[in-house]
């Protein structure tokens, strides 16, 4: 091609982490807390992955072309589709025999809303591939929209007082594609989050992880509270940490503390004081976290 | 070699498999499938066949088929799929992915009227839609051709001056369920013909880059300035591998446009996909008449070989333009296309649209004839000319 | 024309500021646009907002390139940019605190003025604290600078819908806003850099692999930083031990580190282990979550079970006589001896330990656990003189024979309490004199009823060994309540497990006999709490007529001692650490009990530490950096977050039952079986390296290589991420 191009060298690396410094995330962003953990997952576990983002945060997390926020190579796909390009790239890999990882990395808007029937082929067909969502409830990367993951109460710019639907229950919807795993993964234990990773990275077939992942921004709360926030989520039981093993069999794995949920809420301007019923929602937790306590009990996991 | 009646659809089915299973030596072939009328049998084909290394996945839209086969592609494959109609507009937003990624995807498309209502007969406006991205568009006139097309477009697409999609398109039911003697190459000249792929920007650990990520106006201005580049590469591209296709396959899988008696013609049909046969006849009955009408069949759409067309009609002063499609507000997509690619370089060049088939109607040599009837009458052109249907 | 650039970040609102301005134009007649630069700016990213106003009718459809004015919401974005194609004479608008002469120089040509927005907008709570919203304030002060009515602005915030405070900030801002307009005009760079049309590696030719270009540690605006603090033990330990650096040592297991630790400060691990009062215990941050950590038995744990080499420094020149071998007198000759000195250690009794041996009872402190810890001190070295009794004409002769002496001799001077005549030598004796022939197996009191009168150590150690010594009863008079009692807690516990009775607010009075037999009678009169004493306890008040009788065989005085300072000349005042005889050449210092009076082992050790410091300084000039702890601010618990701690118990020890315990002298409390207790410790402002801040560093870019943390200042965000979830206080923030 006879034109001047701006080139740089090649870089031949990989043993940097997955995100990269001077990547364009908002300060205290949840999605790169839960990068660098499964980047410290992978290798933890010797393996590499290459990653499938669809319309969110986490592909305008690699910055502007020709440069790149990935230590790894990124396949954008589009909003609705990144279970299917996944499937594509993951197939090759297969008839290659490759050992990678193949992991779609989206938000929730990706994953309960747009994305909803991709990644729900993708599982019924237990694609060999980690579908990992970082749910920060919300469209966060067009400015803060509703999703069908955003909690009720939320205001957004789309639910001007606050949302009225409940928060979709998609863990429910993924155990009941019987895939081999389907765990939440809260980064304020790092510990727990780590085991489940690797627990993911050493199982065939289609792997679903759920991160609850603050956003700052959209959550309109102080940056460096993010991991207190959502260790709130879980401690009040608003967010249960917990792995389903083939669709069927429960493990709670962080129990809640008895954190008032109402704590949570009030750490961020997104909830506006007068839409919260205190007693509703601490009903509604305690009633969700009792189910599942109830589950774990009748389908013990291991 | 062994010729053997089957339909366009088969035919279709068959090119996609052996050319997939040619890159059994590189990293394999992929593709995602999905079903609909009147294209299924294709990927039904496609699901039956005995794939060395290749996997084929049945998805749950058209829009995740060309999903799959995209990541396919990226990560080193071999890749395509098949659709039609209301299918191609589902994956729409995908087919666009493919071309921008600059990934040689081959697209068997079956042409069927958009819906609503519910129709499932031909008419080119699925396709021709898709104009607008950077994809290679071939209509086909026979199954052989479809055949032919579909190996040459690997080739094509996967020409490291090109890497574009190709889309290999044929007439719902006239060619896609009709069954004609075709001949179906044996796996070892088709392996000949395409050798195995190498992606250059395929997916690699040891040089990580994020594909389609955030990109400003310049880069993108780049990006968008080498697929133009790309694109003025085809014709000449497609006449080698035309070429090396007859060399191997001793058969000349057919031109970008192939003129029939153009050289002293002073009115012209242009026609594409079947109704180009017909044309073909109604012109050789014409001429055999003494009129000096002459027909081109246009088999590329995308990119359009405006300059070929102009060199194969040099007397031409009346041109009739067969539109098998509607553009609302518009007319005859061919037509639109064909009169923009003309202005300037030929002036006082009479040009009609005639709307023929559209919709699934049968165009009949007896349609065809009243055409050109019309078109010696005028004097000037007019609105386009919608036949099987009274105004 | 007017046409604003607006500098600013993600977040901060410069695209609504954009639009502020604009509607303050628009509402009185003017042609307006207000637009950003969109991409994908996150919060905190430097990015450029447009303003322009005409009274006639706006056509341009460009980006703003020459700029009247530009708006800076953030100084650190002061840079190239700032100025490029701004027109001579324009205004350069920053909001910074400092005045804008700082800034002039930077922009010749140019008018510049300073606001401190952000400072306004903390005071109005508009944003949150990392990104507070600067907007309104600035279009107050815009308002000021490029000469429009403030009362626009006011219509423009109604008109847009902005209530609350951020009026409050326009009218702050416009009010506070500092201008330079004396400029020269010469030197405005009116140039902007031509937008580039370079074509860009393709993605088929392998473009996209490039490193980030951003460096986004630009965006912050505030850094992390990490801090030491003295956790409260460490600052209350009378001994200086690094109480918090021993615990981290334990709570990883490693002993032997965590007896070294120790035996950097104090020579009497095991010892204190056993009898301190630990006020550690007592300060420790954990009691704000659940309770103190268990600091005695640690320390007993690392020094019965912890192997640690000691190595003195190469022999000096000078030598040092201490005279008195209690903890004060061994402590310093510990640190002297390690330090290299020659030191005699002068004792007038037949073994050295003074009170450690006399005073404490086997039961709290075996004899070989003392040995063990004294034999260490000697094996560095340290001669030994038994039986040398010293008087005030035999220090002179020692200031004589030795560089420095170091007088050690304690508390001799024993308070005593008049009962009146019912009593003798026999009935009534001193609780320390009762202890030390109790040790030398030279008393039994079988079948008595033995009274203590006080409320300290010595009190439970005198009743506890009557106990032992065959006592039918053991009964403790005190005048206060429990809670003033100086006794260690678990002592207390201890004894009325074993029996011990304790009359609280009683004082005795006077002994009488009875007749028939050796029995008296003390009458002892009830007390109730008064007003508060200066040290803050309740003076107790004699409640009339409220005497009563105990009978009893024995009465043991536990009142506590005073120093005897008849070894100096008369008149001597004597100040911990201080050369008492400073007309001497040889410096003399009276250290420990007798200098201090504070009558804990613990402070002795302390006491003796610092004197060999300073008679180290005397001879050498050099501090000795590993004995002075370095004076830092303590943390309390408010500055730690508990939160992030899990409630758990206290490991409180075991002891031998009562009953089988007080038939003998042999060791209460058992050595703990493992140190887990240590995890407890929370090392209150010391990093323990648990590498929260780096596993919770959303950027990535806080790192820990062996001991030593990093921050990547180029890329850090100053999210605050790692301040708010370090649980010690360790990562603090700093505004840039």
């Amino acid at each position: 091609m006879n034109v001047t191009l701006e080139t740089q060298d090649p870089i031949t690396c990989c043993d940097e982490c997955l995100v990269r410094p001077g990547n364009t995330n908002c300060g205290g962003c949840g999605m790169s807390v839960g990068l660098i953990m499964l980047d410290r997952a992978l290798k933890s576990a010797g393996q590499k992955c290459q990653l499938v983002i669809p319309a969110c945060c986490g592909i305008v997390t690699a910055g502007g072309y020709p440069t790149t926020g990935y230590s790894v190579p990124v396949l954008a796909s589009t909003f609705a589709a990144s279970p299917a390009f996944a499937s594509g790239v993951a197939a090759v890999r297969d008839l290659n025999d490759e050992p990678h990882q193949v992991i779609c990395w989206a938000g929730d808007g990706g994953t309960y809303d747009i994305g909803m029937a991709a990644l729900s082929a993708a599982a019924e067909r237990n694609e060999h591939i980690i579908y990992i969502c970082y749910d920060n409830e919300i469209y966060g990367n067009t400015g803060g929209q509703r999703s069908s993951a955003t909690p009720p109460g939320a205001r957004t710019t789309t639910t001007p007082v606050g949302k009225q639907e409940r928060k979709k229950d998609i863990m429910a919807i993924m155990a009941a594609h019987r895939i081999p795993y389907a765990a939440t993964l809260s980064i304020a234990h790092p510990e727990d989050f780590a085991r489940k990773l690797d627990t993911a990275l050493h199982l065939e077939g289609f792997r679903f992880l759920l991160i609850h992942s603050p956003c700052p921004t959209g959550w309109k709360s102080e940056p460096a509270e993010s991991i207190e926030l959502v260790r709130l989520a879980v401690g009040s039981g608003l967010f249960p940490v917990y792995e389903v093993l083939d669709g069927w069999k429960y493990r709670i794995t962080i129990k809640p503390n008895g954190a008032d949920p109402l704590e949570y809420y009030r750490r961020q301007n997104r909830f506006p004081a007068a839409a919260m019923d205190a007693d509703a929602v601490r009903a509604e937790v305690a009633g969700a976290s009792a189910r599942l306590a109830r589950l774990a009990e009748v389908f013990p996991a291991g | 070699m062994a010729i053997e009646v089957v339909t366009g659809n088969h035919a279709a089915g068959y090119a996609l498999s052996v050319a997939a299973e040619a890159n059994r030596v590189g990293r394999g072939a992929a593709c995602g499938i999905y079903p609909i009328t009147p294209q299924t049998e294709i990927v039904e084909f496609v699901a039956r066949f005995p794939f060395t290394k290749g996997r084929v996945i049945a998805v749950e839209s058209e829009h995740s088929a060309m999903g799959v086969s995209i990541g396919a592609a990226m990560a080193g494959a071999r890749a395509f799929t098949a659709s039609s109609s209301n299918g191609l507009a589902y994956m729409t937003e995908n087919i666009m992915v493919a071309g921008y990624y600059r990934l040689p995807i081959v697209l068997a498309a079956v042409n069927r009227t958009l819906g609503p209502p519910w129709n499932i007969w031909a008419d080119q406006g699925d396709t021709l839609y898709l104009r607008d991205f950077p994809m290679i568009q071939l209509y086909c006139e026979t199954n052989q051709e479809v055949l032919d097309s579909t190996v040459l477009a690997f080739r094509l697409a996967e020409d490291s001056r090109i890497l574009l999609p190709v889309m290999v398109i044929m007439d719902a039911f006239i060619l896609s369920h009709t069954q004609m003697e075709t001949d179906l190459p044996e796996q070892d000249l088709v392996d000949r013909f395409l050798p195995p792929l190498n992606l250059p920007h395929q997916l690699r650990f040891e040089r990580p880059t994020t594909v389609g990520g955030l990109t400003w106006p310049r880069e993108t201005l780049s990006q968008r300035l080498e697929i133009d580049e790309a694109m003025e590469r085809v014709a000449a591209a497609y006449e080698e591998h035309r070429a090396a296709f007859e060399k191997i396959f001793g058969r000349d899988p057919g031109g970008a446009i192939s003129a029939f008696e153009t050289e002293d013609a002073e009115a012209v049909l242009i026609a594409s996909g079947t109704i180009a046969s017909t044309a073909r006849e109604v012109v050789r009955n014409r001429r055999a008449r003494g009129e000096k009408i002459g027909m081109v069949k246009m088999k590329m759409f995308r990119p359009l070989p405006g300059e070929a067309l102009l060199d194969a009609m040099p007397r031409a002063t009346k041109i009739g333009v067969l539109d098998r499609d509607y553009a609302a507000g518009v007319g005859g997509v061919w037509w639109h296309d064909l009169r923009a690619a003309m202005q300037g370089r030929r002036d006082g060049v009479l040009m009609q649209d005639y709307l023929t088939g559209v919709c699934g109607g049968d165009v009949t040599p007896a349609m065809l004839e009243e055409v050109i009837d019309d078109l010696l009458d005028r004097r000037s052109a007019g609105k386009p000319v919608w036949k099987g249907i009274d105004r | 024309m007017i046409e604003i650039r607006i500098h600013g970040r993600g977040g901060q609102g410069g695209v609504t500021l954009a639009k502020i301005i604009a509607t303050c134009r628009f509402l009185h007649g003017y042609s307006v646009q207000a637009f950003g630069l969109y991409a994908a700016e996150r919060s905190g990213a430097p990015l450029q907002a447009f303003c322009r106003y005409d009274r006639q009718p706006i056509t341009n459809r460009n980006l703003i390139y020459e700029p009247d004015h530009v708006i800076v919401l953030d100084a650190t974005l002061v840079g190239p940019a700032i100025t490029s194609g701004l027109k001579p004479n324009g205004w350069i608008l920053i909001n910074d605190p400092r005045l804008p002469y700082e800034f002039a120089e930077r922009f010749p040509g140019y008018r510049v003025a300073t606001v401190d927005a952000t400072a306004i907008a903390r005071e109005n709570e508009l944003g949150t604290r990392s990104v507070p919203i600067v907007n309104t304030a600035l279009a107050g002060a815009a308002a000021r600078v490029f000469e429009f009515e403030l009362e626009s602005v006011h219509e423009a915030l109604e008109h847009l819908g902005f209530r609350g405070s951020n009026f409050t900030a326009a009218e702050q801002a416009h009010e506070r806003v500092v201008f330079v307009e004396d400029i020269d005009r010469q030197g405005a760079q009116a140039t902007h850099p031509a937008t580039p049309t370079a074509r860009v590696q393709g993605i088929v030719d392998g473009g996209g692999a490039q490193r980030p270009a951003i460096r986004t540690g630009q965006w912050a605006t505030q850094q992390p930083h990490r801090r030491q603090w003295t956790p409260p033990c460490n600052h209350v330990c009378p001994a200086g031990n690094d109480v918090q650096g021993f615990l981290q040592a334990l709570a990883r297991r490693q002993t032997d580190l965590a007896l070294e630790t120790l035996l950097r400060t104090t020579p009497f691990p095991s010892v204190c282990g056993r009898v301190c009062p630990a006020p550690c215990m007592e300060s420790c941050n954990r009691h704000a979550l659940d309770e103190g950590v268990n600091v005695r038995d640690l320390e007993r744990y690392a020094g019965d079970h912890g192997q640690a080499r000691l190595q003195a420094q190469p022999r000096l020149a000078q030598r040092v006589g201490i005279i008195g071998s209690g903890p004060a007198g061994l402590t310093a000759a510990y640190h002297l001896a390690l330090l290299g000195y020659g030191v005699t250690l002068i004792e007038a009794g037949d073994e050295l330990g003074g009170l450690l041996r006399t005073g404490i009872p086997p039961y709290r402190l075996p004899r070989d656990v003392l040995d063990r810890e004294i034999d260490r001190i000697i094996g560095l070295g340290v001669d030994v003189r038994l039986n040398s009794r010293i008087e005030r004409r035999d220090l002179y002769r020692l200031t004589l024979e030795f560089d420095a002496v170091l007088v050690a001799t304690g508390l001799q001077e024993l308070r005593s309490l008049d009962l009146g005549a019912g009593g003798d030598g026999e009935t009534v004796m001193q609780g320390i004199d009762f202890l030390d022939r109790a040790v030398r197996n030279q008393i039994r009191v079988d079948g008595e009823t033995v009274v203590i009168v006080g409320g300290g150590n010595t009190a439970f150690d005198a009743a506890r060994s009557a106990l032992r010594l065959g006592a039918a009863g053991a009964r403790i008079v005190y005048r206060r309540t429990r809670q003033e009692m100086p006794a260690i807690d678990e002592e207390i516990d201890e004894a009325l497990e074993e029996g011990v009775l304790c009359d609280y607010l009683t004082l005795p009075v006077r002994i009488e006999p009875m007749r028939g037999g050796r029995r008296k009678r003390l009458i002892c009169r009830r007390m109730r709490p008064g007003e508060p004493d200066e040290s803050g306890r309740r003076r107790p008040v004699e409640v009339t007529g409220s005497d009563f009788a105990i009978e009893c065989d024995r009465v043991l005085l536990a009142l506590g001692q005073s120093p005897e300072l008849s070894i100096f000349p008369e008149g001597t005042v004597v100040h911990d650490g201080e050369d008492v005889m400073g007309l001497l050449e040889t410096p003399v210092y009276a250290i420990g009990d007798l200098a201090s009076g504070d009558g804990t082992v613990a402070a002795a050790i302390g006491s003796g530490r610092r004197a060999a410091v300073a008679i180290h300084y005397v001879f050498t000039g050099q501090e000795q950096p590993g004995l002075t702890p370095e004076a830092q601010e303590v943390i309390h618990a408010k500055g730690l977050r508990l939160h992030l701690f899990e409630s758990q118990p206290a490991h409180h020890g075991m002891s031998r039952p009562a009953e089988e315990r007080r038939l003998d002298f042999g060791e209460v409390r058992a050595t703990a079986a493992d140190p887990s207790e240590a995890e407890r410790c929370l090392s209150c402002g010391v990093c323990n390296e648990c590498d929260r801040c780096v596993t919770y560093c959303p950027e990535g870019v806080l790192k820990r290589v062996g001991h030593e943390f990093s921050f990547d200042y180029d890329y850090c965000k100053g999210c605050g991420v790692c301040a708010a979830e370090c649980p010690r206080g360790v990562v603090v923030m700093s505004r840039l």
